[in-house]
């Protein structure tokens, strides 16, 4: 008897795994290069909810979240090659890079194993247009994002304004949509500029709009760390003392250590921590899990993503099957995320989110708002 | 006129740049037809030492000493380590072993120090700017055009009338000859290193100052301007590399500052045209080196 019981035992616990069902998720993100900067952040809050979620027996209670993870190193090739290994291995959501650029790379995978793919904070909203039904951003896009910031502007009393841009990828392309949105409520601009993805140098440009006669009242450039320090400085040095606006790209350690050069800059990014918002709220988790204080928002961006894969198989009941989950997405409607509450229902993959905007003040964070955008003034997307 | 000069200016600072990059590259290939695609790596040794340095609240007055003493005691150590025991393999053996080098230092970086890029507290001196002669000139573009000065100078005197430069100097010229007359290799390598990693340090100090961060990849990009600098200028030629890294710093300059703006978008690919173009007319490089000769066919 005693015997029959220890066998019983040892058989109930070998088949509670197999009842519980394991949700597997691809982590296809760049750990090293240039988008770890973004990327390592979200993977290291993506931890942070999964962790947590398992902690309390899985979704729902009944299904664990797996992790199989894979270093992209920023290279479009190799996020393609990554995600088919990731299908290959049977998952049912894929993470792809934080830029529209190698996520695209992956599409063709994506598309033909009918599997929801979900960008950690691409923002470019041409990414689901482009995507298809499977793809899915995690941030607000880039033309909201631009709305926001140029109506913020023009509130500011700003009438003219200058752009600088680089063709190189979707994302930094964003000053053609602020354009845009601050032409459209009444804004001048005076010109623009256009720079390469990794250029050191910055002084032409900066020596052009200082000897412009007009000086503008508002720079906007979605240029991001190396190129974002140098061109600032590079304006700031050459006499031009117009209001410098950017975009989440900027959202690092290295803007609020720029001095007086860094100071007043403006940006638009995914959230802001205020007493007990839920954003707090995951900032101390963040720092009882690692122990150090979360430096950037992106942190939380990967906390949101989980969430949604959560939202998603509560709604599927605990179903693993990856066209079950895609829908679930696209019907998601506000999720409490840690920096925002998301909707995907009614649009086409590029969630409805909060826009903080920031100013840099004395080193640190001053939170200017969160304003809704007027729908009647965010561009439509551009193909770049 | 005004406009103009100011552009010439930001050329001057940025092709001074270019010109010790290239210098460093152009020093150890000058003696052992190596192109160091390491180099880059060493301004990164120099960009997270004043990282640390300003993390700790070191001056910014020792913490660029540090990290140029850095530079040329890795720079030294990589000769060591990795390109002695190939000396004698072919071009492509060290070539292949200063790529080698540069991924594994990367990956140490990424996994030792961070694979993100790390803010640089750089004293608030360098953002500002003075005015000379009714120019703008920002501060670091004055501290780039100054040390190019100085290291030029200091190269220039080194080889001339110091013992290992006159080494250097013969060891480039004929290598067996150079050793017959009683000059060590070892001494004439090493010096040649230390002379390369002085030179990464000067411009990483330069590099990081304006970009205010470092990253595990930064090294890339200035190794590349260097190569094409040097190449432009004459391989293994030090005038010629100084010549060039000028010539690259005023393409790019006056480029982004006089081309129409509907072509602006095109700037680096007419840049490489006309380094193209240049290369087509002195196939050698501007000053081309004695004893390397590229033979048209």
């Amino acid at each position: 008897m005693k015997r029959f019981l220890t066998l019983t035992a040892i058989g109930a616990l070998l088949a509670a795994p197999a009842m519980a069902d394991t949700l597997r998720v691809g982590l296809a993100t760049a750990q090293t290069g240039g988008l770890a900067t973004y990327d390592s952040p979200v993977i290291d809050g993506v931890h942070i909810a999964v962790d947590e979620i398992n902690a309390a027996g899985g979704i729902g209670g009944t299904t664990m979240i797996e992790l199989i993870e894979k270093d992209v190193r920023s290279d479009a090739a190799q996020t393609s090659i990554a995600a088919q290994e990731l299908v290959d291995a049977g998952v049912s959501v894929l993470v792809l890079p934080c830029d529209a650029d190698p996520s695209l790379a992956a599409i063709g995978i994506v598309s033909s194993a009918q599997i929801p793919a979900i960008s950690t904070c691409a923002s470019s909203p041409t990414l689901p247009m482009i995507g298809g039904d499977y793809m899915f951003a995690n941030f607000p896009g880039d033309n909201v994002q631009a709305t926001v910031s140029a109506a913020w502007a023009r509130e500011q009393g700003h009438d003219s304004t200058y752009i600088i841009y680089s063709p190189d990828s979707q994302y930094t392309t964003m000053p053609l949509y602020f354009a845009e949105v601050f032409e459209k409520s009444g804004g001048t601009v005076l010109g623009q500029d256009t720079h390469s993805i990794g250029q050191q140098d910055f002084s032409a440009i900066a020596t052009r709009i200082a000897s412009l006669e007009d000086q503008p009242d508002v720079i906007m450039t979605s240029a991001y760390e190396p190129d974002f320090p140098s061109m600032l400085k590079a304006l700031r040095a050459a006499g031009v003392t117009s209001q410098i606006i950017g975009s989440d790209g900027i959202d690092s350690p290295t803007t609020f250590s720029l001095g007086d050069a860094g100071e007043g800059v403006v940006f638009t990014t995914a959230g802001h921590a205020l007493d007990g918002n839920p954003l707090a709220e995951f900032n101390t988790k963040f720092e009882a899990a690692t122990g150090n204080k979360s430096e950037t928002v992106f942190n939380a961006v990967g906390y949101d993503l989980i969430k949604v894969v959560e939202a998603a198989v509560l709604v599927t009941e605990g179903s693993t099957d990856p066209q079950k989950i895609r829908d679930a997405i696209a019907n998601l409607e506000g999720i409490q995320g840690a920096t925002s509450t998301i909707t995907y229902k009614g649009t086409n993959g590029m969630p409805v989110r909060q826009v903080a905007l920031i100013q840099v003040k004395g080193g640190e964070r001053e939170y200017l708002g969160s304003p809704s955008p007027d729908a009647a003034m965010i561009p439509a997307p551009r193909m770049q | 006129m005004e406009l103009f000069l100011q552009q010439t200016a930001n050329a001057l600072a940025l092709g001074g740049t270019y010109a010790l990059l290239a210098l460093g590259l152009a020093v150890v290939f000058s003696i052992m037809g190596l192109i160091n695609f390491a180099h880059g790596e060493l301004m990164t040794i120099a960009g997270y030492v004043l990282m640390y340095c300003g993390i700790a609240s070191v001056p910014f007055v020792i913490a660029v000493p540090l990290a140029i003493t850095a530079s040329v005691l890795a720079a030294v150590a990589m000769e060591r380590i990795a390109f002695r025991p190939v000396r004698n393999g072919s071009g492509a053996t060290m070539l292949v072993t200063s790529f080698a080098v540069a991924m594994i230092l990367q990956v140490l970086f990424q996994n030792l120090i961070s694979a993100r890029s790390q803010p640089v507290l750089l004293p608030a001196l360098l953002s500002d700017s003075v005015r000379v002669f009714g120019l703008v000139i920002g501060v670091n573009k004055l501290a780039a055009i100054a040390s190019t000065i100085v290291m030029l100078v200091f190269l220039d005197w080194f080889m001339k009338h110091q013992k290992t430069g006159v080494a250097m100097r013969a060891a480039a010229e004929d290598f067996a000859v150079a050793r017959l007359m009683g000059i060590r290799a070892n001494t004439v390598i090493a010096g040649a290193f230390a002379l390369s990693g002085l030179l990464a340090g000067v411009a990483a100090v330069l590099w990081v100052s304006q970009r205010a961060s470092v990253d595990p990849l930064m090294g890339f990009m200035p190794v590349l301007k260097a190569f094409i600098a040097a190449i432009l200028g004459g391989l293994g030629s030090l005038r010629g590399a100084v010549a060039g890294g000028f010539l690259l710093g005023f393409i790019e300059i006056y480029l982004a500052a006089f081309l129409p703006p509907e072509m602006q978008e095109f700037r680096d690919p007419i840049g490489l045209g006309i380094v193209v173009l240049v290369l087509l007319i002195r196939p050698n490089g501007l000053i081309p080196s004695a004893t390397l000769k590229a033979e048209k066919v």
